[in-house]
């Protein structure tokens, strides 16, 4: 008996957490991300759905917490469940390619934000990741007179990231007084945190002045995990550089700390190019191109207009 | 029905709760032939690590390292495709390279007495550190034969093959545990190891044996889960771990004298695996989601508890 109530109790409880929105009118489109606790992904899924809102849309979000097999049953649900779009956020669909190909094959049209193009889904709505990388790159480098020692952050699995990685690449084959001297793949997620306890061993390994001068972070989070360390280690002469505009990292920016320089992606511009052109596409149209663009912007203390002693 | 059938049937009775409710929620897509489809295929790879659970279970041990095994698995066969090496070379080496990683298992606990949560929990941290440094990190998805995406794809007679899987795996196993020998000296071993040695049972060798094979079933649930997805990542069978567990707690309210079961563990996976697609199909909020989850498998085992107090 105790468990029929259980199950009765659980029933209830379900019916609770079924979404309002869930039963509203209007077209259903399914967003689903492994990634949704990087700051960057959040925001272009807030952002998405603020720009759903206006156009009516009821809007589903599912967060696989970097399971892809989770990740690829989610997409196949949302197939099923009759969503009339599907948005992937921050992730290659060359990794669910089978999922992706039925979504096709069943009339749902997929769109990626800050993922890859694919054969079988309509847009991707990214920044030139290569430029990012090759930008922020630039400005790290210039920062420390294009020679020293740095260390890297990375995540190679995210196929954006791994292009901002060949950026450096490219830059340390043309400039060679420029060193790697460490290396640390970020685990996902807790990057924050792991990236930090990176960094602390990584200043224990090279404990003189000068032998690390600046860290170049694949994005903002690992940047500000490596703050935190230098920070705790009383260590100068150190400067960090990330990408994403991540507010976190502005801040530091803006506080005169190592961390001087990010490139803003334009996430929220992302998700709102492609909740137009999802518009478009439900309405029976195409996209512009298969892959769009948004714009990038280098924020520096300069740029933000603070002077540091 | 009387306390006792409701108390063995009780969860059986709760999953067949949760279908019709959510049946009822999104009759149209919840019960449909296609979504039935997708749970099978969403179910099998955690059904067959499961299942290695459960084996390890049996002998009243732990086995960490599954996820890990499953993650090197089907990165070794696919930096094997890269290399331009066939199928039917790469799968069975990477299947050979998970039954030794859990005869190591095997040997650690067995013949140097390291308990099972320390042993499995360190080689799956060696092994997942070859799966990292095999795929650089990055996600691999080229090169793939079609013959491995026939593996964990596509259907037969209209079931898909990853539920061909499902039955073949567990009905092996079920088969194992329950009408052979080695099933009944597994039992004897997790009812009682002291008593066990003392009968004379080959402990060492049973021990070892048993999480060769729940080595070996990681590794075939890692492959198919890479034929599935036609893509490998080096962490992607740690999430199956927990899940893996949980189905298998679920299973013993299952189980009449509360040991775990094959039968049992595919009753925890088929609640699990309805739980996260009915709740994703009928819109459930993400974190509700987490939270019924980890409610239900509290539910679960309390209920259980407190059925076999009385």
């Amino acid at each position: 008996m105790h468990k029929l109530i259980a199950a009765l109790g659980l029933a209830s409880i379900l019916s609770l957490g079924v979404s309002p929105a869930a039963l509203a009118a209007g077209e259903k489109v399914s967003v689903i991300t492994p990634f949704l606790a990087a700051i960057a992904t959040g925001e272009m899924i807030e952002a998405f759905k603020a720009k759903a809102a206006e156009y009516q849309w009821t809007v589903d979000v599912v967060d696989t917490a970097g399971d892809m097999a989770a990740f690829a049953s989610r997409v196949e649900d949302a197939t099923t469940s009759g969503a009339n779009a599907i948005v992937l956020v921050s992730v290659d669909p060359a990794q669910i390619q089978d999922q992706v190909d039925k979504a096709k094959a069943a009339g749902v049209p997929v769109i990626t934000i800050d993922g890859a193009k694919n054969a079988s889904s309509v847009l991707n709505v990214t920044s030139d990741n290569y430029a990012l990388g090759q930008t922020m790159t630039k400005f790290l480098f210039d920062q420390i007179g294009n020679k020293g020692n740095i260390v890297r952050f990375f995540y190679s699995a995210h196929p954006g990231v791994h292009q901002r990685e060949v950026a450096l690449d490219d830059a340390l084959k043309a400039t060679p007084d420029v060193k790697q001297v460490a290396d640390h793949y970020v685990a996902v997620p807790g990057q924050v945190d792991d990236s930090r306890a990176a960094m602390d061993a990584m200043l224990l390994a090279n404990p003189g002045d000068g032998a690390i001068n600046a860290v170049w972070a694949a994005w903002d989070e690992p940047g500000i995990g490596a703050q935190l360390a230098i920070e705790a280690a009383g260590r100068k002469g150190i400067i960090i550089a990330g990408i994403d505009g991540n507010p976190q990292a502005i801040e530091l920016i803006k506080g005169c700390t190592p961390y001087v320089g990010t490139v803003r992606q334009g996430f929220g511009e992302m998700a709102k190019i492609a909740a137009d052109q999802l518009n478009l596409i439900l309405a029976g149209g195409k996209p512009e191109k298969d892959e769009l663009y948004a714009p990038v912007e280098l924020i520096t203390r300069e740029s933000l207009g603070v002077t540091c002693n | 029905m009387t306390r006792t059938n409701l108390n063995r049937f009780g969860t059986l009775i709760a999953f067949v709760l949760l279908c019709i409710g959510f049946s009822i929620a999104a009759p149209t897509a919840f019960a449909s032939p296609g979504n039935v489809f997708n749970l099978v295929q969403q179910m099998a790879t955690l059904a067959i690590v499961a299942t290695a659970a459960t084996l390890v279970m049996t002998i009243s041990e732990f086995d960490l390292s599954v996820g890990f095994s499953a993650s090197l698995a089907a990165v070794i066969c696919f930096v094997l495709f890269g290399q331009g090496y066939d199928v039917w070379l790469a799968v069975p080496a990477a299947l050979l390279v998970g039954i030794v990683g859990g005869a190591a298992n095997g040997v650690l606990v067995a013949r140097f007495g390291i308990p099972s949560f320390v042993a499995t929990l360190a080689l799956g941290t060696i092994l997942s550190g070859f799966a990292f440094g095999l795929s650089g990190g990055q996600s691999l998805f080229q090169s793939v034969p079609e013959a491995f995406k026939a593996l964990g794809r596509g259907e037969i007679l209209g079931i898909p093959v990853l539920g061909f899987w499902i039955v073949g795996v567990l009905g092996v196993a079920a088969f194992v545990l329950t009408q052979t020998e080695f099933g009944r000296r597994l039992k004897a071993i997790g009812g009682n190891a002291q008593a066990a040695r003392l009968a004379g049972l080959p402990i060492v060798r049973d021990v070892i044996a048993t999480f060769a094979i729940a080595g070996g079933l990681a590794a075939l649930a890692g492959l198919l889960l890479a034929s599935r997805l036609g893509s490998v990542q080096h962490t992607m069978g740690e999430p199956l771990l927990l899940p893996a567990y949980a189905a298998v707690f679920i299973g013993t309210t299952a189980s009449p004298t509360g040991a775990p079961t094959v039968a049992g563990t595919l009753l925890g996976v088929a609640i699990t695996g309805v739980m996260v697609n009915g709740m994703t199909i009928v819109g459930v909020e993400p974190f509700v989601q987490r939270i019924l989850t980890g409610v239900i498998i509290l539910v679960a085992v309390l209920v259980r508890r407190v059925g076999r107090a009385k």
